[in-house]
């Protein structure tokens, strides 16, 4: 809890005996959901035409699922770069309060800015929700360098995964692909539901989900925003309206 | 201007980069900036956690109320009633989330065989 731990001048900013234990929960739970998930992205991208060389580019530089997914998508219409970069935008709006809600956690006396800009490229939702979750049993200063670790790993996991795929031209059988994406869905909220700290955060996730066919009903393309934004606002105002519980 | 506005070989790079990876990373880079002194214990974090964590669960729920790809091939009850399933057995044994996801993906591979069979 607390990060006052600075009582020698000379002690090093982070902890990075924690960047080795990150890069070693490959094989665990979250990176076979992350990388489970790019086997499917493999297939997708290659049917759109994309080469090995753009897929291996791509996967690391943008890290971002639901990006990668609008970028294909628009590359298979070959839609303009506006439309595309516009769409992406939006989608990726939820980066903003995901960085804002894991600074806190990672920063720690000593912490320059540009560490955590640097740090803040490999925020997806499957590293932040692994370092939401595991936050409390890791010192302050071994967060940054246990999240660095971890978010690398799983790149590397799945950009290799994607390439993968895209080079074996089969597909898996149906019942396959239905069971790695569920995997996702699992594991977001059961991750999300042990990494809360006030109980209006559990309130956030139930509504979240249950507002989203009905954001969907009102406007489909910004179902996700809606549901999502409206969920956490609503959270909030109980929050405020009985206190922190 | 398409990824096949240009016949070189660094074009497809370069729009990838302006298309997707800056529109994506520009996010990130003001979540950092605005975040500013914002600590532990600021009425103003628990918003910014509340936000986030509605904007997972409504991308958890567009996964199983509006699925691509395999999933899709399932029926809404199934998919919905599978996740209920596994999340109620995740809340009743202690939070265990390995046994939570296991009974999630035991009730979808039950709809699964019995739906659209092997």
């Amino acid at each position: 809890m607390s990060s006052q731990s600075t009582h020698d001048k000379s002690q090093a900013v982070y902890d990075w005996s924690w960047f080795r234990r990150g890069v070693l929960s490959f094989g665990t739970l979250p990176s076979l959901v992350l990388t489970s998930a790019f086997i499917g992205f493999g297939g997708l991208a290659r049917d759109a035409g994309v080469s090995l060389g753009q897929l291996i580019f791509m996967v690391p530089v943008v890290w971002a699922l639901p990006s990668h997914l609008i970028l294909v998508a628009g590359i298979a219409a070959d839609a303009s770069m506006l439309a595309i970069a516009l769409a992406v935008s939006l989608a990726s709006l939820r980066m903003l309060p995901m960085v804002m809600a894991l600074v806190p956690e990672v920063r720690v006396p000593g912490t320059k800015r540009w560490h955590l800009l640097m740090a803040s490229n490999l925020v997806a939702i499957t590293a932040w929700v692994n370092l939401m979750q595991r936050s409390d049993k890791i010192p302050p200063r071994g967060r940054l360098p246990y999240f660095v670790g971890f978010a690398l790993s799983v790149m590397v996991m799945s950009t290799l995964a994607a390439a993968l795929v895209h080079q074996l031209a089969g597909s898996f059988p149906p019942y396959f692909m239905a069971f790695l994406t569920f995997l996702t869905p699992l594991y977001f909220a059961t991750s999300l539901w042990n990494a809360s700290r006030y109980s209006v955060e559990r309130l956030a996730l139930v509504c979240g989900f249950w507002l989203l066919p009905a954001a969907r009903f009102v406007a489909p393309d910004f179902a996700i925003l809606l549901a999502g934004i409206g969920a956490g606002l609503f959270s909030f105002g109980v929050y405020l309206l009985r206190g922190p519980r | 201007m398409s990824i096949f506005s240009f016949d070189t070989w660094w074009w497809p790079y370069l729009f990838i980069t302006l298309a997707c990876a800056i529109p994506t990373g520009m996010w990130r880079w003001v979540g950092v900036l605005a975040i500013g002194d914002i600590s532990e214990g600021s009425r103003w974090l628990v918003l910014v956690r509340c936000i986030a964590t509605g904007l997972v669960a409504a991308v958890i729920g567009q996964i199983i109320f509006a699925p691509t790809g395999a999933l899709a091939m399932l029926p809404l009850w199934a998919r919905a009633g599978s996740m209920v399933f596994g999340f109620t057995v995740f809340l009743t044994l202690r939070r265990n989330m390995a046994l939570g996801i296991l009974s999630g993906q035991i009730a979808l591979a039950v709809a699964w065989f019995v739906l659209v069979g092997v």
